[in-house]
């Protein structure tokens, strides 16, 4: 579904990815683990069009997406959960739905959508009217990913849902990632957590210094000697 | 107690043209982060072409004030596309002397168009300039009929900002500019829009202004800087504090004129945005950190 080939991506002389190629097949979970500077934002960054790649090619459903802007990104079918929430704070959790929908027309289909994305997080269905920036870190994710929903993805890019949640709360977001994959959603997964990880995806490959060092079977991380050396120094 | 009743509605009046004004430079801070230094000039130029509608072609009062307010929609986009979007990563120093030299161009061009009519253009009044007394109150028709006006531009401003998608857009682009770009939102349509907006705000402003006063080429700055210092006050990214922050400089203006002297009525406002940058540098409905303007 998502093929990433040859992928490079530069900030000026500075160069964060490194001919960069994996791929993430229709309707599964992979992960993209990575510690702090590794590319793994600059990736999801550059697949939503926010940053255009100096190199490589993106294909999504056999079609070109590098170098796309945001919104026709958006209109093909990917959609971002950004890191750190990024909801729009003054806003109620309702325009936040809506405004999730931003490149649609179809009105009643916004308005249907709503509802059926809010009967996944009831409690955003409680706090519709809420401001956005009311609400706990908890359920500003649930904002942020329900919004990602409101555009009809096919796939959805998920950078560090897990960070800054409390661990109670990582156990139900990682059954969201899983029930979000249940239904149909193909998921690219940036991670710190080797743990939420392994839990959900079913391929996992790492990045380190702008390049993937490792690739293969996300259910072995937590025991596989090569990842605990290459990723968590040990 | 005659006297302050008078000079209290005077200030009100003047001060909900500033409140217009300051609410014009905050849509665009807002949404975009800079200050647009030719909102006085886009204000000037968009009375002129009122004037030029309404005395010199005939047109009445109304279709002139809809046609100048699209029409400083459209010179608040060219300023977006000429001075703005250029410069959009310079630094501060560049955005503001691109707009400054804007507001040169406009200035240069009023003079062009209408400077040979005359130093001061007047507006014929849109109600009787005779006073009438309301309640014991010695009242100008023409003030009330300006202060209702622009209440009702307030009015239909906010209902635009909140319920519709555009307004919704803005809002959200000033609230997390990436988070909009990811759900597909145009940040430069938005950008467009805001200054757009901000613009048509001064032109309704400009317009509703001009019976009260006379129209010449340099008016802009007076007014840009009364309407600044409003924007200030209210904390230069609160919509509710622009036009409580043109409210209360009308108001300052007018007391000021009528107890101390009428050539103290000009400085009060930089009293203002002196005493306000010294005491509360967030404005007065503005929590938020400091910005670099």
């Amino acid at each position: 579904m998502l093929v990433i080939q040859h992928l490079k991506v530069s900030y000026g002389i500075t160069q964060v990815l490194r001919d960069v190629t994996f791929e993430v097949p229709t309707g599964k979970i992979v992960a993209l683990l990575g510690g702090n500077g590794s590319g793994k934002t600059t990736m999801l960054n550059t697949l939503s069009g926010m940053v255009r790649p100096s190199g490589g090619s993106i294909l999504f459903e056999g079609k070109e997406c590098a170098g796309l802007s945001a919104d026709n990104v958006v209109r093909s079918g990917i959609a971002q959960v950004p890191q750190g929430r990024e909801v729009w704070p003054s806003m109620s959790v309702q325009d936040n739905l809506e405004l999730g929908a931003a490149t649609r027309r179809d009105w009643a289909g916004i308005r249907s959508d709503i509802d059926d994305v809010l009967s996944m997080f009831p409690k955003l269905a409680m706090a519709r009217k809420r401001r956005a920036g009311s609400l706990s870190g908890g359920e500003q994710q649930m904002v942020a990913i329900a919004r990602a929903l409101m555009a009809r993805p096919r796939c959805l890019l998920m950078d560090e849902p897990s960070a800054g949640l409390a661990p109670a709360i990582v156990g139900d977001m990682v059954d969201t990632i899983l029930a979000l994959n249940k239904r149909g959603l193909t998921i690219l997964l940036v991670e710190q957590n080797i743990g939420v990880a392994a839990a959900v995806a079913e391929q996992a490959h790492i990045l380190q210094g702008g390049e993937i060092t490792f690739s293969g079977p996300a259910a072995g991380l937590v025991d596989n000697p090569e990842v605990l050396r290459s990723y968590l120094g040990r | 107690m005659e006297l302050f009743t008078y000079l209290l509605l005077s200030g009100l009046t003047t001060g909900s043209l500033y409140a217009l004004i300051a609410l014009g430079i905050v849509v665009v801070n807002k949404s975009t982060g800079m200050i647009n230094f030719a909102h006085g000039e886009l204000f000037m130029f968009s009375g002129f072409v009122a004037w030029m509608l309404h005395v010199q072609m005939g047109m009445g009062y109304l279709p002139s004030f809809a046609i100048a307010v699209a029409v400083g929609f459209l010179l608040g986009a060219v300023t977006n596309l000429i001075a703005a979007r250029p410069m959009r990563n310079a630094d501060v120093v560049g955005l503001v002397l691109a707009t400054i030299g804007l507001a040169f161009v406009f200035r240069g061009a009023a003079r062009v168009i209408w400077g040979g009519k005359g130093d001061y253009l007047s507006f014929p009044p849109i109600t009787s300039p005779d006073p009438v007394t309301i309640a014991g109150i010695m009242v100008i028709p023409q003030q009330i009929a300006v202060l209702a006006g622009a209440i009702v531009i307030m009015l239909v401003f906010a209902a635009f900002f909140r319920l519709t998608r555009a307004g919704k857009m803005m809002q959200a682009t000033a609230d997390n500019a990436k988070a909009s770009r990811l759900v597909g939102i145009r940040i430069d349509r938005i950008y467009m829009l805001s200054f757009g907006t901000g613009a048509a705000i001064a032109a309704a402003a400009a317009v509703l202004m001009a019976p009260l006063t006379l129209l010449y080429p340099d008016m802009g700055f007076s007014f840009f800087i009364k309407g600044f210092a409003a924007a200030v006050l209210g904390g230069l990214t609160s919509l509710p504090g622009a036009v409580l922050g043109g409210f209360c400089i009308g108001v300052i203006e007018a007391l000021a004129g009528g107890y101390i002297s009428s050539s103290f009525m000009e400085v009060s406002a930089f009293i203002v945005i002196m005493f306000v940058l010294v005491l509360r540098p967030t404005g007065l409905l503005s929590f938020g950190k400091l910005r670099q303007v």
